[in-house]
Protein backbone atom coordinates (compact mmCIF):
# COMPACT_ATOMS: atom_id res chain seq x y z
CA UNK A 1 0.00 0.00 0.00
CA UNK A 2 2.57 2.37 0.89
CA UNK A 3 4.31 1.84 -2.60
CA UNK A 4 1.19 2.05 -4.38
CA UNK A 5 0.99 5.52 -2.73
CA UNK A 6 4.48 6.55 -3.50
CA UNK A 7 4.59 5.62 -7.14
CA UNK A 8 1.58 8.21 -7.73
CA UNK A 9 3.38 10.83 -6.46
CA UNK A 10 6.43 9.67 -8.66
CA UNK A 11 4.01 9.39 -11.69
CA UNK A 12 3.51 13.43 -11.06
CA UNK A 13 6.82 13.89 -10.74
CA UNK A 14 7.59 11.97 -13.70
CA UNK A 15 5.10 14.16 -16.09
CA UNK A 16 6.16 17.34 -14.68
CA UNK A 17 9.38 16.92 -17.03
CA UNK A 18 8.29 18.15 -20.60
CA UNK A 19 11.14 16.24 -22.44
CA UNK A 20 9.88 13.24 -20.59
CA UNK A 21 6.22 14.03 -21.61
CA UNK A 22 7.49 14.28 -25.33
CA UNK A 23 9.06 11.29 -24.52
CA UNK A 24 5.93 9.48 -23.65
CA UNK A 25 3.56 10.46 -26.57
CA UNK A 26 6.44 9.46 -29.01
CA UNK A 27 6.77 5.70 -27.17
CA UNK A 28 3.06 5.72 -27.19
CA UNK A 29 2.96 5.42 -30.70
CA UNK A 30 5.22 2.52 -31.57
CA UNK A 31 8.04 1.05 -29.31
CA UNK A 32 11.23 2.60 -29.83
CA UNK A 33 14.94 1.76 -29.22
CA UNK A 34 16.80 4.23 -26.91
CA UNK A 35 18.91 5.84 -29.62
CA UNK A 36 16.07 6.33 -31.49
CA UNK A 37 14.76 8.37 -28.87
CA UNK A 38 18.20 10.47 -28.32
CA UNK A 39 17.28 11.81 -31.32
CA UNK A 40 15.06 13.20 -31.08
CA UNK A 41 16.53 15.65 -28.33
CA UNK A 42 19.49 17.84 -28.09
CA UNK A 43 20.51 16.11 -25.25
CA UNK A 44 23.18 13.44 -24.12
CA UNK A 45 22.43 10.18 -24.30
CA UNK A 46 23.01 10.38 -19.91
CA UNK A 47 20.54 12.76 -20.20
CA UNK A 48 18.03 10.96 -21.86
CA UNK A 49 18.74 7.78 -19.88
CA UNK A 50 18.39 9.66 -17.05
CA UNK A 51 14.76 10.64 -18.46
CA UNK A 52 13.51 7.33 -19.18
CA UNK A 53 15.20 5.59 -15.26
CA UNK A 54 12.86 8.43 -14.03
CA UNK A 55 9.98 7.01 -16.01
CA UNK A 56 10.91 3.69 -15.58
CA UNK A 57 10.79 4.10 -12.09
CA UNK A 58 6.92 5.71 -12.08
CA UNK A 59 6.06 2.33 -13.86
CA UNK A 60 5.20 4.72 -17.14
CA UNK A 61 7.48 2.85 -19.36
CA UNK A 62 8.25 -0.80 -20.23
CA UNK A 63 11.73 -1.34 -21.82
CA UNK A 64 12.82 -4.66 -22.92
CA UNK A 65 16.01 -6.17 -24.47
CA UNK A 66 16.05 -7.10 -28.35
CA UNK A 67 19.70 -8.16 -28.89
CA UNK A 68 21.89 -5.09 -28.57
CA UNK A 69 19.20 -2.52 -28.51
CA UNK A 70 16.67 -1.64 -25.70
CA UNK A 71 13.18 -0.96 -26.55
CA UNK A 72 10.57 1.58 -24.91
CA UNK A 73 7.29 1.17 -24.78
CA UNK A 74 4.47 3.00 -22.91
CA UNK A 75 2.94 1.62 -20.07
CA UNK A 76 -0.36 3.30 -19.85
CA UNK A 77 -1.67 1.73 -16.58
CA UNK A 78 -0.13 4.32 -14.59
CA UNK A 79 -0.97 7.48 -16.44
CA UNK A 80 -4.59 5.60 -16.18
CA UNK A 81 -4.21 6.05 -12.34
CA UNK A 82 -2.92 9.54 -12.76
CA UNK A 83 -5.93 10.33 -14.34
CA UNK A 84 -8.50 9.04 -12.60
CA UNK A 85 -7.20 10.67 -9.25
CA UNK A 86 -6.64 14.19 -10.98
CA UNK A 87 -10.29 13.59 -12.70
CA UNK A 88 -11.34 12.47 -8.10
CA UNK A 89 -9.50 15.67 -7.39
CA UNK A 90 -11.13 17.83 -9.70
CA UNK A 91 -14.85 16.63 -9.12
CA UNK A 92 -13.99 16.85 -5.49
CA UNK A 93 -13.33 20.22 -5.33
CA UNK A 94 -16.43 21.15 -7.79
CA UNK A 95 -18.26 19.75 -5.24
CA UNK A 96 -16.63 22.05 -2.20
CA UNK A 97 -17.10 25.17 -4.62
CA UNK A 98 -20.58 24.81 -5.72
CA UNK A 99 -21.16 24.41 -1.54
CA UNK A 100 -18.99 27.83 -0.60
CA UNK A 101 -21.26 29.81 -3.64
CA UNK A 102 -24.61 28.01 -2.03
CA UNK A 103 -22.83 29.28 1.40
CA UNK A 104 -22.38 32.94 -0.76
CA UNK A 105 -25.40 32.95 -1.82
CA UNK A 106 -27.29 32.35 1.85
CA UNK A 107 -25.32 34.92 3.95
CA UNK A 108 -26.08 37.91 1.27
CA UNK A 109 -29.77 37.46 1.38
CA UNK B 1 -13.92 26.49 -15.22
CA UNK B 2 -11.08 24.35 -15.28
CA UNK B 3 -7.62 24.53 -17.19
CA UNK B 4 -4.70 23.32 -16.76
CA UNK B 5 -2.64 26.01 -17.99
CA UNK B 6 -0.86 28.69 -15.65
CA UNK B 7 -0.66 32.21 -16.67
CA UNK B 8 2.41 31.95 -18.30
CA UNK B 9 2.01 29.09 -20.55
CA UNK B 10 3.66 26.44 -18.77
CA UNK B 11 1.06 23.16 -18.96
CA UNK B 12 2.38 21.96 -15.63
CA UNK B 13 -0.57 22.74 -13.06
CA UNK B 14 -4.42 21.61 -12.06
CA UNK B 15 -5.92 24.96 -12.37
CA UNK B 16 -9.65 25.46 -11.15
CA UNK B 17 -11.49 28.40 -11.80
CA UNK B 18 -14.58 29.79 -10.06
CA UNK B 19 -16.41 33.61 -10.13
CA UNK B 20 -18.22 33.87 -7.30
CA UNK B 21 -21.25 36.68 -6.72
CA UNK B 22 -19.33 37.93 -3.82
CA UNK B 23 -17.23 40.74 -2.47
CA UNK B 24 -13.51 39.14 -1.94
CA UNK B 25 -13.34 40.11 1.97
CA UNK B 26 -16.56 37.41 2.25
CA UNK B 27 -14.97 34.93 0.63
CA UNK B 28 -11.82 35.28 2.18
CA UNK B 29 -13.93 34.85 5.87
CA UNK B 30 -15.56 32.40 4.28
CA UNK B 31 -11.89 30.13 4.10
CA UNK B 32 -10.08 31.77 7.26
CA UNK B 33 -12.99 31.81 9.75
CA UNK B 34 -13.33 28.56 11.40
CA UNK B 35 -17.11 28.82 12.00
CA UNK B 36 -17.96 29.97 8.21
CA UNK B 37 -15.46 27.39 7.00
CA UNK B 38 -17.62 24.82 8.25
CA UNK B 39 -20.51 25.55 6.43
CA UNK B 40 -19.04 24.90 3.23
CA UNK B 41 -15.73 22.27 3.41
CA UNK B 42 -17.32 19.02 4.28
CA UNK B 43 -19.62 17.15 2.21
CA UNK B 44 -23.29 17.60 2.51
CA UNK B 45 -24.88 16.19 5.77
CA UNK B 46 -20.96 16.08 7.57
CA UNK B 47 -20.67 18.25 10.47
CA UNK B 48 -17.66 19.56 10.51
CA UNK B 49 -15.78 20.31 14.46
CA UNK B 50 -12.20 22.58 14.90
CA UNK B 51 -10.07 21.41 16.76
CA UNK B 52 -7.25 24.44 16.03
CA UNK B 53 -6.56 26.93 13.73
CA UNK B 54 -3.66 28.28 13.83
CA UNK B 55 -3.60 31.43 10.59
CA UNK B 56 0.63 31.87 9.65
CA UNK B 57 3.19 29.77 7.62
CA UNK B 58 3.89 26.34 9.76
CA UNK B 59 0.37 26.77 11.45
CA UNK B 60 -2.31 24.21 11.75
CA UNK B 61 -6.06 24.07 10.81
CA UNK B 62 -7.45 20.60 12.28
CA UNK B 63 -10.47 19.43 12.21
CA UNK B 64 -13.00 16.75 12.23
CA UNK B 65 -15.94 15.83 9.87
CA UNK B 66 -18.28 13.56 11.20
CA UNK B 67 -20.41 11.66 8.69
CA UNK B 68 -24.73 10.92 9.29
CA UNK B 69 -24.44 7.62 11.41
CA UNK B 70 -20.90 7.28 10.34
CA UNK B 71 -16.97 7.69 11.54
CA UNK B 72 -15.48 10.33 12.57
CA UNK B 73 -12.88 11.60 9.79
CA UNK B 74 -9.63 13.79 11.09
CA UNK B 75 -8.46 16.47 8.07
CA UNK B 76 -5.67 19.18 7.89
CA UNK B 77 -4.40 21.70 6.50
CA UNK B 78 -0.74 23.11 7.04
CA UNK B 79 0.34 26.77 6.09
CA UNK B 80 2.66 27.73 3.59
CA UNK B 81 1.83 31.20 3.28
CA UNK B 82 -1.01 33.77 3.61
CA UNK B 83 -1.39 36.78 2.16
CA UNK B 84 -4.72 38.46 3.34
CA UNK B 85 -7.38 39.44 1.43
CA UNK B 86 -6.02 37.24 -1.85
CA UNK B 87 -3.78 34.21 -1.12
CA UNK B 88 -3.49 31.02 0.69
CA UNK B 89 -0.98 28.14 0.30
CA UNK B 90 -1.88 25.36 2.09
CA UNK B 91 -1.21 21.64 2.40
CA UNK B 92 -3.80 19.23 2.56
CA UNK B 93 -4.51 15.83 3.96
CA UNK B 94 -6.61 13.55 6.06
CA UNK B 95 -5.02 13.52 9.67
CA UNK B 96 -6.22 11.75 12.72
CA UNK B 97 -7.20 13.01 16.43
CA UNK B 98 -3.56 13.60 17.37
CA UNK B 99 -2.57 15.55 14.13
CA UNK B 100 -0.56 12.92 12.70
CA UNK B 101 -0.90 12.73 8.36
CA UNK B 102 -3.13 9.33 7.64
CA UNK B 103 -4.16 8.12 4.23
CA UNK B 104 -7.43 8.92 2.51
CA UNK B 105 -9.58 6.15 4.43
CA UNK B 106 -11.37 5.55 1.03
CA UNK B 107 -8.40 5.67 -1.30
CA UNK B 108 -5.77 4.24 0.44
CA UNK B 109 -3.49 3.84 -2.60
CA UNK B 110 -3.81 7.97 -2.90
CA UNK B 111 -1.73 10.56 -2.16
CA UNK B 112 -0.78 11.23 1.24
CA UNK B 113 -0.80 15.28 1.19
CA UNK B 114 -1.80 18.06 -1.70
CA UNK B 115 -0.51 21.25 -1.99
CA UNK B 116 -3.20 24.03 -2.88
CA UNK B 117 -2.68 27.57 -3.60
CA UNK B 118 -6.10 29.96 -3.56
CA UNK B 119 -6.11 32.96 -5.24
CA UNK B 120 -8.57 35.34 -5.03
CA UNK B 121 -9.35 38.52 -7.58
CA UNK B 122 -12.12 40.85 -7.20
CA UNK B 123 -14.08 42.61 -9.90
CA UNK B 124 -17.22 44.44 -10.17
CA UNK B 125 -18.02 43.10 -6.75
CA UNK B 126 -17.22 39.86 -7.88
CA UNK B 127 -14.68 37.66 -6.93
CA UNK B 128 -12.55 35.41 -9.14
CA UNK B 129 -11.46 32.27 -7.03
CA UNK B 130 -8.36 30.27 -8.39
CA UNK B 131 -7.06 27.45 -7.36
CA UNK B 132 -3.80 25.45 -8.33
CA UNK B 133 -3.32 22.23 -6.56
CA UNK B 134 -1.65 18.78 -6.76
CA UNK B 135 0.14 15.89 -5.16
CA UNK B 136 3.06 16.62 -3.14
CA UNK B 137 5.76 14.51 -1.56
CA UNK B 138 6.55 16.70 1.64
CA UNK B 139 9.74 15.03 2.53
CA UNK B 140 11.19 16.77 -0.54
CA UNK B 141 9.22 19.96 -0.23
CA UNK B 142 11.02 20.37 3.28
CA UNK B 143 14.22 18.85 1.85
CA UNK B 144 13.76 22.49 -0.56
CA UNK B 145 12.54 24.43 1.90
CA UNK B 146 16.02 23.65 4.24
CA UNK B 147 18.01 24.24 1.38
CA UNK B 148 16.02 27.56 -0.69
CA UNK B 149 15.10 29.05 2.69
CA UNK B 150 11.23 29.75 1.38
CA UNK B 151 7.99 27.24 0.17
CA UNK B 152 8.17 25.98 -3.26
CA UNK B 153 5.89 23.80 -4.87
CA UNK B 154 6.93 20.67 -6.10
CA UNK B 155 5.52 20.78 -10.05
CA UNK B 156 4.41 17.30 -9.70
CA UNK B 157 1.92 17.49 -12.77
CA UNK B 158 0.47 15.99 -15.73
CA UNK B 159 1.12 18.14 -19.13
CA UNK B 160 -2.30 19.01 -20.34
CA UNK B 161 -5.03 17.09 -20.41
CA UNK B 162 -5.18 16.45 -24.20
CA UNK B 163 -1.81 15.15 -24.11
CA UNK B 164 -2.78 12.71 -21.17
CA UNK B 165 -6.67 11.39 -22.91
CA UNK B 166 -4.19 11.36 -26.18
CA UNK B 167 -1.78 8.46 -24.44
CA UNK B 168 -5.40 6.91 -23.12
CA UNK B 169 -7.02 7.15 -26.21
CA UNK B 170 -4.41 6.16 -28.29
CA UNK B 171 -3.08 3.22 -26.13
CA UNK B 172 -6.49 1.27 -24.28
Amino acid sequence: MVEYILNLNSIFGALSDPTRRDILSRVGDKELSISEIAKFYQLTFAAISKHLNVLEKAHLILKRRQGKQQLVQLAPAALKDASEYLKHYESLWNDRLDSLEQYLEAIQK
Amino acid sequence: MTENHSPNGKSQELVITRVFNAPRELVWKAWIESARLAQWWGPKGFKMMVAKLDLRPQGVFHYSMQAPNGPEMWGKFVFQEIVAPEKIVFINSFSDKDGGITPNPYMPNWPLEVMNTLTLEESNGKTTLTLRGGPINATELQAKTFEEGRPSMQQGFIGTWEQLDNYLAKNS
